[in-house]
């Protein structure tokens, strides 16, 4: 029986990816003043992976390729849905962004705090009591 | 041309869709300390399409074990988000319990 590793390569790729990509998307929204450059970066090089993807005929590569490309774009609607987290205050807001701090002042919902950094108690939680409950 | 690639890459992206209603439904129904066993069932995937002959097929089930093991490290922050209420809140006498649960609450739970 043959062992087939293409489903190891796409499941590794698709994972980081995905990570980084996480990570990368909330990163670059609060730094960024003008999101749309980072979006147009974002589709720019998914578009040049996919295009490798395309021209090689190597498996393994062509499917690491398609995955990161596709991931690469999917980044940049991310961006701009990142920035409607930070709206909602699903995200927290950076101040010190010009973009931020207009959200900020426009936003009653935004807020400077990341609501999510904590464990879970077991029950709900009220606005007020979020912010007391961060640990870290 | 080779649209294998590509072609999968849109594949994954709908596997990986399908992700959010399971960390969303995983966490509701189970607890977020099923990311044992959500984790578990990932690798386990995994290393299942190693031994699936068709090309196809062996992206398709890896992609799967990813998404789980993906959702698993995303179960925790789910609960908290239950907990701020900007998802529906089911508490713990209502969930299902799974074996070892009390055991599995006593360990960190991952997070990337």
């Amino acid at each position: 029986m043959n062992l087939n590793f293409l489903g190891v390569t796409a499941a590794i790729t698709a994972f980081l990816a995905i990570w980084i990509g996480h990570m990368a998307v909330r990163k670059i929204e609060a730094e960024s003043h003008n999101i749309k450059i980072p979006m147009l970066i974002a589709i720019t090089l998914g578009l040049i992976t996919e295009y490798f993807s395309l021209t090689t005929f190597n498996l393994q590569l062509s499917t690491a390729l398609g995955i990161l490309g596709i991931t690469l774009l999917w980044d940049a609607f991310e961006i701009y849905r990142q920035q409607n987290r930070i709206k909602h205050g699903h995200a927290p807001a950076n101040p010190n962004n010009p973009r931020h701090a207009k959200i900020l002042a426009e936003y009653s919902t935004a807020t400077t705090l990341d609501l999510l950094k904590r464990d879970p108690i077991g029950r709900q939680v009220s606005p007020e009591e979020a912010p007391k409950l961060i640990t870290h | 041309m080779n649209f294998f690639g590509i072609l999968i890459g849109i594949i994954t992206f709908l596997i990986i869709g399908l992700g959010f209603p399971l960390v969303i439904r995983g966490e509701r129904y189970f607890g977020y300390w099923a990311w044992v066993y959500m984790m578990s069932a990932g690798f386990l995937i995994i290393i299942a399409s190693i031994f699936v002959q068709n090309d196809w097929l062996s992206v398709i089930v890896g992609v799967i074990g990813a998404t789980f093991v993906w959702g698993s490290t995303e179960l925790k922050e789910q609960a908290v988000r239950a907990e701020l209420g900007w998802f529906p809140f089911n508490p713990a006498s209502r969930k299902i319990k799974l074996p070892f649960a009390d055991v599995i609450k006593k360990w960190k739970a991952p997070h990337l």
